[in-house]
């Protein structure tokens, strides 16, 4: 007989983990977590999730249907909700717009990392698995909740940036993306599938403000070819020199921060880093 | 018994002398002499003769198909998209029917080897005005195609997101997959393509998607996004810049409403919401498949086919897939309003609408008229300050057709056997892929 998933069996482990911990995020995920919260709660410090729970298989298909919630525009985007530290109740109005995007964020490693370091920007996280993104999810709420005051300016969402990029941010909106670790997508026929694309790199554009800044890494050479190729032809990018990317912080956490990066430390693998600046556009003829 | 096939899209020369329609794989010419009460005559005929998959055009070389195959077949089919589409690739379809400004060419796209063609118009030609001076295969299958001011560039939307810009005149590129790079792309099927100048002289490009973008982008800087227009809830089918002022903007498809924009400032001016109007007449063609209907049986799902606009006179003219009626719009450019100007009951389901200096024309499925009511011309009346079917226009064209097909085995048909005329509605998404 064939069993289902795990995850959908009502009698496993990890069943019983994900509904648990569903209950939590409704309840926790746009709580403003502060000092009365948390006396409510008796101070007691959550538990980080478990990432065993959330396994999901590595691949997802960019075109299709997914079933997504994404604003119809950037004006209708909800951000109280990712950032409720960053909202005025009285203007109604955020008082920061993100900022940096982490495009295929992952378990959220890097965004993690990134929080205490920029404490004056907002970061969102872009993550098309569900499993992965409500395991950023619970990992925001658990350190939000463990560290009263921090982690306030990082969040995650379930989405397509491939499509549905330009319905979150405005023009240059953004000062960093994010490309870490994407999925190769080896067979030719799938390369329109690669999150960087001469077109998808003219979208990028768009949100990305002048001078902002495009980080790629990845342990696939060619893929890390294909990458450098099209952002360097790409008329709006130009790649940023080694000198800048060793004393740039991004890079180092980057290349040390991320799940995979660590993973692929582990098997002592190569990692190849290229960094693009947003130039400025050029006279329209 | 067998019928004429109902003809699939119908365009005119500004003056309605010339008509060029699609019935099957075959383009066909109707002209009328300059005389008072000509009739019109069959003057040009192009069939595509190619077999599906392109497998017997001369000079193309194999591996090209061999590779654009794969990737159709993998890439495409597999995926929300391609299964969703109702389009078969077995049908030897020609689609996009445009007229050249001057009406001296005709650009089509043909199924059944995913190409451009390009047709020369001469009326010198006693025998047939259509000569076919270019066919152009691309990777995948142009959906809409759009041509620059001057004639002589023409951009190309594909089922795969992409747009490809071609020279009308440079020499046919073989290894179209190795040399041609998209100059932009959406990451969903493109549905409707516009090339527009704004009033400062600027050049952009206009695509529309299955998801719900509407996107701009300059041209030739293609790399630089203008904008995206917002609004669309459902897919968009359908997009056309009215002549009347160059900042104008109509988009329709899978929503409940007409959207009517000024492109350059990114404005939604108005909506015209039709769903009350559309009501009476949705039919049982219209349920929702099985799959998405609910216990009561009553969930329905509708779309704009197209959307369209005179060039002279402030009239907008849609229809909504499967059903006989046509809705024709007042647009009042002081206040960038839409209201409802007349409503035409027709005969059949309408299958095309095209529109020239002061006609909409409209093509039915006709299959249960008995070889009548192919083609409907609907002009606004001075008198009345009305519009009205031009009947006299209309059965003339329609016993013209029908003297010159019934006799054309390759247009008659069996009434099972005529080409899927309705594949729009299932461009909506269902979001049915949870993970």
């Amino acid at each position: 007989m064939k069993t289902g998933p795990l995850s959908q069996d009502p009698g496993s482990k990890r069943y019983a983990y994900r509904v648990n911990k569903e209950e939590n995020r409704k309840e926790l995920k746009h709580v403003k977590i502060d000092e009365s919260t948390v006396t409510s709660t008796k101070g007691k410090k959550m538990d980080l999730p478990k990432k065993k729970f959330y396994r999901q298989r590595a691949h997802s298909n960019p075109f299709s249907d997914h079933q997504l919630e994404y604003p119809s525009c950037p004006g209708d985007m909800n951000w109280g909700k990712l950032y409720p530290y960053y909202y005025n109740d009285e203007t109604k109005e955020m008082t920061k717009k993100v900022t940096i995007a982490d495009i295929g964020c992952g378990f959220g490693g890097l965004l993690v990392d990134l929080s205490p370091e920029f404490p004056e920007n907002l970061m969102l996280g872009m993550e098309i698995r569900v499993q992965v993104t409500n395991y950023v999810e619970d990992r925001i709420i658990a350190l939000r909740n463990n560290h009263i005051g921090k982690y306030q300016n990082v969040n995650v969402i379930r989405g397509n940036a491939m499509k549905f990029l330009p319905n979150f941010f405005e023009k240059a909106q953004l000062e960093k993306m994010f490309f870490c670790f994407p999925d190769p997508h080896f067979k030719q026929r799938k390369h329109k599938a690669r999150i960087i694309t001469d077109t998808l790199l003219s979208e990028y554009a768009y949100v990305l403000k002048e001078g902002g800044v495009v980080y790629t890494i990845t342990d696939v050479e060619d893929l890390h070819n294909w990458m450098v190729k099209h952002l360097t032809e790409h008329p709006l990018f130009e790649r940023l020199n080694e000198e800048w990317e060793t004393t740039d912080k991004c890079v180092s956490i980057m290349r040390n921060a991320t799940e995979e990066g660590k993973k692929v430390a582990r098997k002592q693998g190569a990692k190849y880093v290229a960094c693009f600046k947003r130039l400025p556009d050029p006279t329209i003829i | 018994m067998s019928i004429i096939h109902p003809v699939q899209s119908v365009v005119s020369s500004e003056n309605e002398q010339v008509i060029y329609t699609v019935v099957k794989n075959m383009l066909l010419a109707y002209k009328k002499s300059e005389a008072k009460d000509s009739s019109y005559q069959l003057v040009g005929k192009w069939i595509d003769d190619t077999a599906i998959g392109g497998d017997n055009q001369e000079g193309t070389n194999n591996e090209g198909i061999k590779k654009a195959k794969s990737n159709e077949g993998t890439a495409v089919s597999k995926n929300g998209q391609g299964s969703n589409m109702s389009t078969p690739s077995t049908h030897a379809y020609i689609r996009n029917l445009t007229l050249s400004k001057n009406e001296d060419r005709l650009f089509a796209c043909t199924d059944s080897d995913k190409a451009i063609i390009i047709l020369d118009i001469d009326f010198e030609n006693m025998e047939n005005c259509l000569n076919l001076v270019k066919r152009q295969r691309f990777p995948k299958r142009p959906n809409a195609i759009a041509i620059s001011n001057d004639e002589k560039t023409i951009m190309i939307a594909d089922k795969f997101g992409d747009v490809y810009s071609m020279d009308v005149d440079a020499p046919v590129v073989e290894k179209i997959n190795d040399e041609v790079e998209p100059i932009l792309g959406h990451v969903s099927m493109l549905t409707d393509i516009l090339f527009k100048e704004s009033k400062n002289g600027k050049r952009f490009i206009i695509t529309a998607d299955r998801d719900e973008h509407i996107k701009i982008s300059h041209f030739p800087q293609s790399f630089i996004v203008d904008k995206w227009l917002f609004g669309h809830k459902e897919f968009v089918s359908s997009i056309n810049a009215p002549q009347w002022k160059c900042n104008l903007l109509l988009s329709a498809g899978g929503d409940d409403s007409v959207f009517f924009w000024d492109w350059e400032s990114g404005k939604l001016l108005s909506e015209f919401n039709y769903a009350e109007l559309v009501k009476p007449y949705l039919t049982e063609q219209h349920a929702a498949p099985s799959r998405f209907q609910n216990e009561a049986n009553d969930v329905v799902e509708y779309a704009v086919s197209k959307v369209v606009s005179l060039e002279n006179l402030p009239y907008v003219a849609f229809f909504i897939e499967a059903t006989n009626v046509l809705f024709i719009l007042s647009a009042d450019l002081e206040n960038n309003t839409l209201t409802l100007k007349a409503k035409i009951d027709l005969p059949g389901n309408v299958v095309s609408l095209s529109a020239c200096k002061d006609a909409f024309i409209l093509s039915l499925d006709n299959r249960d008229l008995g070889n009548s009511n192919f083609v409907k011309f609907i002009k606004f009346n001075n008198e009345t300050n009305d519009f009205s079917i031009d009947e006299p226009l209309s059965s003339q064209l329609d016993s013209v057709l029908v003297d010159s097909l019934k006799t054309n085995d390759s247009a008659t048909v069996e009434s099972n056997e005529i080409y899927p005329l309705y594949n729009v509605t299932s461009l909506k998404k269902h979001g049915e892929h949870y993970s």
